[in-house]
């Protein structure tokens, strides 16, 4: 495959996209401040893979949760001029929020303190010596009794097990209130510190860290088994994904793994979908697919799509489409095409079309199109990320060895992958994306699939590049001069599907809504910088989303006569060339 | 059985509601077990439900009192997540009691029954005198 010329098209792509930044078109501001922001930590781009993203939420450890906790607890009681555990019990009622807690007690101090259970005046127990347990009905000395601030005598023993059961039934613990059905008066953790048994302690404190993450508006634990990281959310700021401390990236909205372009309804859909049809799938799907040529069966245990049979047979084929790899990628003149579910169905020749014909219905049978490819990028997805961890802990420390290169200068081999682990996410959504496109929309659905087709192919390339000739340089014996060469590739490669796949997503949530709009300006061009690419992120003007998808060619200015609008794409080309630029159609 | 080490609690209850029974309401454990009390009360004046005899079962469990007594399917809150320690037997019946004096409909066992009050309680009303006299008078 050539990759070299989708290097170029796609380094196109780029610096048009950054030309309407620099360009003025005066749309890019319509949404505010936000967008400089992105500029302002582009600036240190090169720190890590994500850094250059604009980070709208905090990573929280256990240790920041009980250091906020405890900061909002001590504001209220200065503030208020109460205890702390009073604070505490009025932060957890009005769901940890302190402006809502300020609001409410200078409004009305009385009827808040009424409805949380803080008297103003603790009441003493009676002065007798001897009291009368109102829970065992036994006759205990003073000493051996307690009460909550309203004086209500009940003997240790019995607070024990009231409190106990209380933190065995669940968080509505930190709402205990006296035993004395008459009465509200809150019990804090200063009473429960003070009776219970050490294991219940610890389980009390641990739901109360747990209600500052969960009855919080702004924050969520991580989702991923076992992570113990919360999230702060800056609500309003647009973009939901989140990538927390432990490497899991998930969406801050719905709490499903993290899923653009794709909103999350969708997303709720495709998942019921799946989970009512996968029995099915699992059954069609079952691990293997016979070669093309030999029909021996084949497990796919690499990353990329392209399989190459074992010998003799040595059959290179695409795993998705199980076309012979030859008909792929730039060089034959055709474009990987793998993503296009028409044309796989006329296509019909491989062995594809007994299967299929079992399959009864044709909904299934698309379905079935789109579940594949979304469940085998996202097995490619965990492979690459077995693969970037096995190369995190093994192979780069061989490689420097090999190469004599020192392990900080490999860092773009971890980049690569942690691009390649992002790319299968964002490629695996876009079937969904797809599955869920009108069929009507023919203009839409040809874009879109040659959209996806590209990310696809780029995809593959890096991927192949990360895996396949990354071995290489691995398995030899001392180091190879043509390493710096592949630095240079990897890298640019990393790059350009990097800027390709934000645009792709960018593009995809405004549910390219260029296409089908006729008389559009082609954009005028200028070279720029990739790092402001992220400036258009939450701005999406017409013409600045529609330049994304643009292959290459040549720059053009907006002058109408010069160019001429694709009947089938709608796309806008300079006259001097026949063919759509987008789509291939004849003019 | 468990009598042997039944708590303090248990036998102090048993002996005030023995020896100062509410008006209206008998409740006595079982022989066997202490924890296992026949409860019967008495259809309040005034209720559709007067002159009638109501029988109910109530056993203590072991959590008890951190945990309510058991008392068939009656939907009482108190009974539930409202339940607390300082209440008692006596407590918990004068509810039930309560409750025959004002039926709530809108917490129903059966919900024919809660649609009829609901839409003609005066027919609703005659139902549960003539079931009471049929059902509730013998005993």
């Amino acid at each position: 495959m050539d990759s070299e010329d989708g290097v170029h098209d796609t380094n196109d792509l780029e610096s048009v996209d950054d030309d309407f930044y620099s360009g003025g078109t005066g749309s890019g501001t319509e949404e505010g401040e936000g967008d400089y922001d992105f500029v302002e930590n582009d600036s240190d781009e090169s720190d890590d893979a994500v850094s250059h993203r604009h980070q709208n939420y905090l990573i929280l450890s256990e240790a920041d949760i009980r250091q906020h906790q405890e900061e909002d607890i001590n504001r209220i009681s200065q503030v208020l001029s109460i205890p702390k555990v009073d604070a505490c019990i009025l932060l957890r009622h009005y769901k940890w929020s302190v402006s809502k807690v300020h609001d409410a007690w200078f409004a009305d101090e009385e009827s808040v303190r009424k409805a949380v259970g803080l008297l103003e005046k603790p009441i003493e127990m009676p002065k007798a010596r001897e009291l009368t347990c109102g829970i065992c009905f036994e006759d205990y000395s003073h000493n051996k009794m307690s009460s909550a601030a309203c004086g209500h005598p009940f003997c240790d023993t019995c607070w024990r097990g009231y409190i106990g059961t209380s933190i065995s039934d669940g968080p509505g613990c930190l709402m205990l209130r006296c035993p004395d059905p008459t009465c509200g008066a809150a019990v804090g953790q200063d009473m429960i510190n003070a009776l219970v048994s050490g294991e219940d302690k610890v389980k009390y404190s641990r739901y109360l860290l747990r209600s500052y993450i969960e009855d919080n508006r702004k924050t969520k634990w991580c989702p991923a088994p076992g992570c113990e990281f919360a999230v702060d959310f800056v609500m309003g700021s647009g973009n939901y994904d989140v990538s927390c401390k432990c490497s899991y990236s998930f969406c801050w909205n719905c709490t499903e793994e993290a899923h653009r372009p794709v909103d999350c309804g969708t997303v709720a859909k495709w998942i019921l979908k799946n989970s009512a049809e996968s029995e099915n799938m699992n059954w069609i799907l079952a691990n293997s697919k016979p070669c093309p040529k030999c029909k021996r069966p084949i497990e796919k245990n690499q990353g990329c799509m392209h399989i190459t049979c074992t010998p003799p047979c040595k059959f290179e084929f695409c795993w998705l489409c199980l076309g012979p790899w030859s008909d792929h990628g730039e060089r034959t003149g055709g474009f990987y095409a793998c993503n296009r579910y028409e044309a796989a169905k006329q296509e019909g020749v491989y062995d594809e079309t007994e299967r299929r014909r079992e399959m009864a219905k044709n909904s299934l049978e698309r379905y079935t199109h789109y579940y594949e490819r979304w469940a085998t990028n996202q097995s490619s997805r965990q492979k690459a990320l077995s693969d970037l961890q096995n190369m995190q802990a093994v192979q780069l420390e061989k490689l420097s060895d090999k190469q004599s290169q020192p392990e900080s200068q490999l860092k773009f081999i971890t980049e690569a992958w942690l691009q390649i682990v992002e790319c299968r996410r964002v490629l695996k959504w876009t079937y969904a994306y797809g599955f869920y496109l009108p069929e009507n929309e023919y203009a839409k659905r040809t874009f879109f699939e040659y959209l996806q087709g590209e990310a696809e192919s780029g995809l593959e390339r890096l991927h192949q590049c990360a895996e396949k000739e990354l071995q290489v340089f691995i398995d030899n014996e001392g180091p190879s001069k043509e390493f710096n060469d592949f630095r240079t590739k990897l890298a640019g490669l990393t790059s350009v599907t990097r800027n390709y796949f934000e645009n792709l997503v960018q593009a995809l949530e405004t549910g390219l809504r260029d296409v089908g709009s006729c008389n559009q300006l082609p954009p005028s061009n200028k070279a720029s910088s990739s790092s402001s690419l992220h400036v258009t992120n939450t701005s999406g003007g017409k013409a600045r989303v529609r330049t994304v998808y643009r292959p290459g060619g040549p720059s053009h200015s907006s002058d109408d006569s010069s160019h001429w609008s694709c009947d089938r794409c709608t796309y806008v080309n300079v006259n001097s060339i026949n063919v759509c630029q987008m789509c291939s159609y004849r003019r | 059985m468990a009598n042997s080490n039944l708590p303090r609690r248990i036998i102090k209850e048993t002996q005030r509601l023995l020896s100062e029974p509410a008006p209206g309401i008998s409740a006595s454990p079982s022989e066997e077990n202490m924890r296992y009390f026949n409860v019967m009360i008495l259809g309040p004046t005034q209720s559709p439900y007067e002159g009638g005899v109501f029988k109910l079962e109530l056993f203590l469990p072991e959590e008890y009192p951190m945990a309510a007594p058991k008392l068939g399917r009656i939907c009482l809150d108190i009974l539930k997540d409202k339940w607390s320690p300082a209440l008692q037997i006596r407590t918990v019946l004068l509810s039930i009691q309560a409750l025959l004096s004002a039926p709530n409909p809108d917490d129903p066992l059966s919900d024919n029954i809660a649609k009829h009050w609901k839409s003609n309680e005066a027919e609703a009303v005659e139902t549960a005198k003539e079931w009471t006299r049929l059902y509730a008078s013998g005993a």
